[in-house]
């Protein structure tokens, strides 16, 4: 069954292609410091300067190395995606194993919160959050994956009551296996592909609400990001930069979401009769 | 003849090595009783015979008494004994044709002992040697031939009528029908029976426990040199209480059984006991029991224990401390410190309910250690229920449930590992039953990780891959890395039989382990896991929806219909003649045939049987009332019906059931 699926991935172009991209982009944002040749706080260099040899994306508005505020920005960007993506995960799989184990009261109360929680916009709790208290951007991606872990916590949920009826479950049990043995050997392994896919929506949830959030100027000003490169390029958009100042973190962020979102459609695709099948 | 044999040792000595072929034997045999004298080669019988004759070599030391019609006779001189000899007791030795001398005629040889014994002439004692024969239906021309003119048959049928020519009140057969064909050996048996009719004194020392089992009034099962059991011949091969009569009875090809051949382990040829320098320097007396595998040391017996407990799959270390006497127990009586096989499992009026569902009814099962008890019935039927419960997975609504004499309940609660470690269960999918995330290792070691039986990687390594040699898989690295989808399912079911074997348990729950196997992979799991019961003493709950295999592999048959056991018993005799009449449709159809009522119906009765709509011999009261448990032939079967297709066997002797303690049966359910 591993080799299967694994030969399948292989031969899917959505996660190749996926992972191809997502690997050069993750590259590029972890090791941006190293990439950029400028600090992007930097405010020396004579504004609007065309891109040359030295300058790869030329000058902003404020003076500041386009290309290196880019790989700034990028690296924040799937920081974020990341840490929310992982958190959400975190509670998620907490959540919905906890639901599915110990059922009844637990169970009941847990997956209430979390219809209430889907029931509520993310974006608007984050852009009141944002706005009244100012937090910082590790805060904001922890109110966000508080807020998203909802519909992991049901397919883990759903997953879990289905696999804790399994045979060798059953037979684990037999031998005289505790709780938290049957737990962390058998089910949370199982559930394995599910964890994947739901890392790999909320991580693309949380890039796109980053990029939408300080596009709004939501965050820190003095953070950098690709939403607010855009939100300073567009009232410039006359001035023929667009090509070199909005079009590249347009490109990046698209490039971002869009590796995320193959990578999640292709395993999606590879697990998901298996899911289907066992629910 | 009344014949007393008290406390009767023979020993062959031999410079410093003493053969013990007989130790402390107790025999009494009476007049019109056939006695029957079983037990493996080497396990004294023929010297216990010729101890009745008087014939043991010069080099036998004997102790004890032996007393024929109160005369006593050990120690007698040989003068004393040619006065019994022939006239009193007779004796058929084996090995038919190498008893003839070669070189004179079967008819002269016959009336020899009429000559030297009866002081008649030579005429008269033709005559009558010539009427002895032709009642053993030889012909005249047969009988004046020359021994080696004459088949095994007919030579086997001139001996016994050489035997019985004195008319002796006592009669010691070695082996009379060993290598006749089945024709001659009726015919034998019958002759045996008349003189047992005439209230002859009869001794039947025999490998072959059918006729043993059939003829014999007592049964005598002797093991190196000593009595293991007595027990009523018809008890022979349907109810032993010692290990090794079961065993014994499991390895005889009976026409009565369908089970495969089983087999005793180990092997003993013969006892000797001896003296020589030991590796400290002392000289020590000491005995040994020795057999093909046997090394000099391992061999050495413990002065006082059982003799059977190297080979006895229910041993515990105090067989090996305790010197055993034999006990009563019922009918038998036994020389085994456990009291004979014991009760592995007993369940007594579970029950299982989900919601309205009655999944099993109230039920009663004892199965005993070493024995195979297959459940069969349809999907549904409560298999599974019951299965679980007695593995201790499932928790019965009602009722009791004892484990080797523990509650088993109780024993849940208090300390469930150790108990786990002692069931090992079986699954019907071998695909499903391991987690696809686990190596083959992982797989096998995992009860041992659980349970934490064992201390450090290394033992449960070594525990591991003699698991797996154990079930005839690869022990190499390579395959101990190797995940489920890489194996097929007869190699994969071997890995969970592995699983559920390691942590060394007494009991193991199969439920329908090869029904997703092919037919030559099912047999060779269902043998491996036959073979690992001989070793290792296995006690089999195994359901099972396929009569074929349980026939084969079942001691012990039981039907379940509805969550209700409707009949239960032998598997030879509920496959032959089964007393339910579901019992009797299951069999038609597993060989093939159409039944002729449509088997199922769309609402059986609530209070009645379920059964009852499509039963051909379904009275009012089936619809209306569940019938109560019938025991029939000594509480060895039971069923429930209110018409069964029969009540009891003709040769079962309804008297003596009851009072038996050690009863195989089932209780009232």
């Amino acid at each position: 069954m591993r080799l299967d699926i694994r030969r399948s991935l292989m031969n899917d172009p959505w996660f190749l292609s996926g992972a191809l991209l997502g690997l050069v982009l993750a590259f590029l944002a972890g090791a941006g410091p190293w990439l950029a040749q400028y600090n992007p706080h930097d405010m020396r260099f004579p504004p609007f300067t065309p891109p040359s040899s030295d300058h790869w994306l030329g000058i902003n508005d404020g003076g500041m190395d386009i290309f290196s505020e880019l790989l700034y920005g990028m690296r924040n960007t799937v920081w974020f995606g990341l840490a929310t993506g992982v958190s959400a995960l975190c509670i998620g799989v907490l959540v919905g194993m906890a639901c599915a184990w110990f059922r009844g009261v637990t169970d009941q109360v847990l997956m209430r919160l979390a219809e209430i929680l889907l029931a509520i916009p993310a974006v608007m709790i984050l852009i009141l959050a944002a706005a009244f208290f100012r937090p910082s951007s590790w805060m904001l991606s922890m109110v966000l994956a508080a807020l998203s872990w909802p519909t992991i916590a049901k397919a883990v949920r759903a997953q879990a009551l289905v696999v804790r009826k399994t045979l060798h479950i059953q037979a684990a049990r037999q031998m005289g296996a505790s709780g938290g043995y049957i737990l962390l050997r058998h089910m949370v392994p199982e559930l394995f592909p599910l964890y994947l896919i739901g890392f790999a929506a909320k991580a693309r949830m949380a890039m796109f609400m980053e990029a939408s959030l300080s596009f709004l100027g939501l965050f820190d000003p003095s953070r950098k990001s690709l939403g607010m490169m855009i939100r300073y390029a567009l009232p410039y958009y006359y001035l023929d930069i667009w090509w070199n100042w909005l079009l590249p973190p347009i490109f990046c962020l698209t490039l971002l979401i869009m590796s995320v979102t193959f990578l999640a459609v292709s395993l999606e695709k590879v697990f998901d009769p298996r899911l289907k099948e066992a629910l | 003849m009344n014949v007393a044999m008290d406390h009767w040792s023979v020993i062959y000595r031999e410079k410093e090595h003493a053969l013990l072929a007989l130790d402390q034997v107790g025999l009494h045999l009476f007049p019109g009783r056939i006695t029957a004298l079983v037990g493996e080669s080497g396990s004294g019988k023929t010297t216990l015979g010729k101890s009745l004759m008087g014939l043991l070599p010069g080099s036998a030391e004997t102790k004890g008494r032996i007393r024929l019609d109160g005369q006593e006779m050990a120690g007698a001189d040989e003068a004393a004994w040619n006065k019994i000899r022939w006239s009193k007791i007779a004796m058929l030795f084996q090995n038919g044709p190498a008893n003839l001398n070669p070189v004179h005629r079967v008819l002269d040889q016959v009336a020899e002992p009429l000559l030297q014994h009866a002081l008649v002439s030579r005429a008269e004692a033709t005559a009558e040697a010539e009427k002895a024969l032709f009642r053993m239906k030889l012909s005249p021309d047969q009988i004046r031939r020359f021994p080696h003119e004459l088949s095994g048959g007919e030579i086997q049928r001139a001996l016994l009528a050489m035997t019985l020519i004195l008319e002796p009140p006592m009669v010691i057969l070695d082996e009379p029908t060993a290598a006749l064909d089945a024709m001659t050996k009726g015919f034998v048996s019958r002759i045996i029976l008349e003189a047992r009719d005439q209230g002859k004194t009869i001794l039947l020392i025999t490998h072959d426990l059918d006729l043993a089992g059939k003829m014999a009034d007592e049964a005598v099962v002797l093991y190196l040199g000593q009595v293991m059991e007595t027990l009523p011949g018809k008890d022979l091969l349907v109810n032993p209480y010692h290990p090794y009569t079961l065993a014994l009875g499991r390895s005889y090809p009976s026409m009565e059984m369908h089970r495969d051949l089983g087999g005793i382990r180990g092997d003993a040829f013969y006892r000797i006991a001896h003296r020589h320098p030991e590796r400290n320097g002392a000289v020590r007396p000491h005995t040994h029991v020795i057999g093909a595998e046997t090394a000099h040391e391992d061999g050495h017996l413990h002065p006082k224990g059982c003799l059977f407990q190297s080979r006895c799959t229910q041993s515990i270390p105090v067989c090996l401390e305790k010197g055993v006497p034999l006990m009563e127990a019922g009918h038998h009586r036994v020389r085994c410190l456990r009291g004979g096989i014991a009760v592995q499992l007993e369940l007594q009026q579970v029950e299982k309910r989900y919601g309205n569902l009655t999944a099993l009814g109230p039920t009663d099962l004892r199965l005993r250690a070493g024995e195979t008890f297959c459940l069969v019935g349809e999907t549904g039927s409560g298999k599974t229920t019951l299965a679980m419960i007695a593995a201790g997975i499932l928790h019965p609504d009602q009722g009791h449930r004892r484990f080797e004499g523990r509650d088993m309940d109780h024993w849940i609660r208090e300390s469930y590992r150790t108990l786990a470690g002692k069931i090992g269960v079986i699954y019907q999918n071998p695909a499903d039953a391991v987690s696809h995330r686990f190596s083959v290792f992982d797989i096998v070691a995992e009860p041992l990780k659980i349970q934490k039986r064992y201390p450090d990687k290394e033992s449960i390594r070594r525990r591991v891959l003699e698991v797996l040699s154990d079930v005839r898989l690869p022990t190499e690295t390579a395959f101990l890395q190797r995940y489920p989808h890489e194996l097929n399912m007869g190699a994969l079911q071997r890995v969970c039989i592995a699983r559920a074997l390691v942590s060394g348990p007494t009991l193991l729950v199969a439920d329908e382990p090869t029904s997703s196997l092919d037919p030559s992979v099912q047999a060779k799991v269902l043998k491996r896991i036959l073979d690992l019961q001989i070793e290792k003493g296995l006690t089999l709950l195994f359901i099972t929806h396929d009569l074929g295999v349980a026939r084969k592999i079942g001691d012990r048959l039981g039907v379940l219909l509805a969550g209700k056991l409707v009949e239960a018993g032998p598997t030879a005799q509920v496959m032959r003649r089964p007393a339910h009449p579901y019992t009797a449709l299951l069999i038609e159809s597993a060989r093939g045939q159409i039944p002729a009522a449509s088997a199922g119906t769309n609402a059986p009765p609530v209070t009645g049987c379920p059964f009852a709509p499509t039963c051909h011999c379904a009275g009012k009261d089936c619809l209306t009332r569940f019938p109560e448990t019938t025991r029939m032939e000594k509480d060895r079967r039971l069923v429930r019906c209110h018409y069964p297709l029969h009540s009891d066997s003709p040769g079962a002797d309804p008297g003596a059931s009851g009072s038996d303690e050690m009863k195989t049966g089932l209780g009232a359910g």
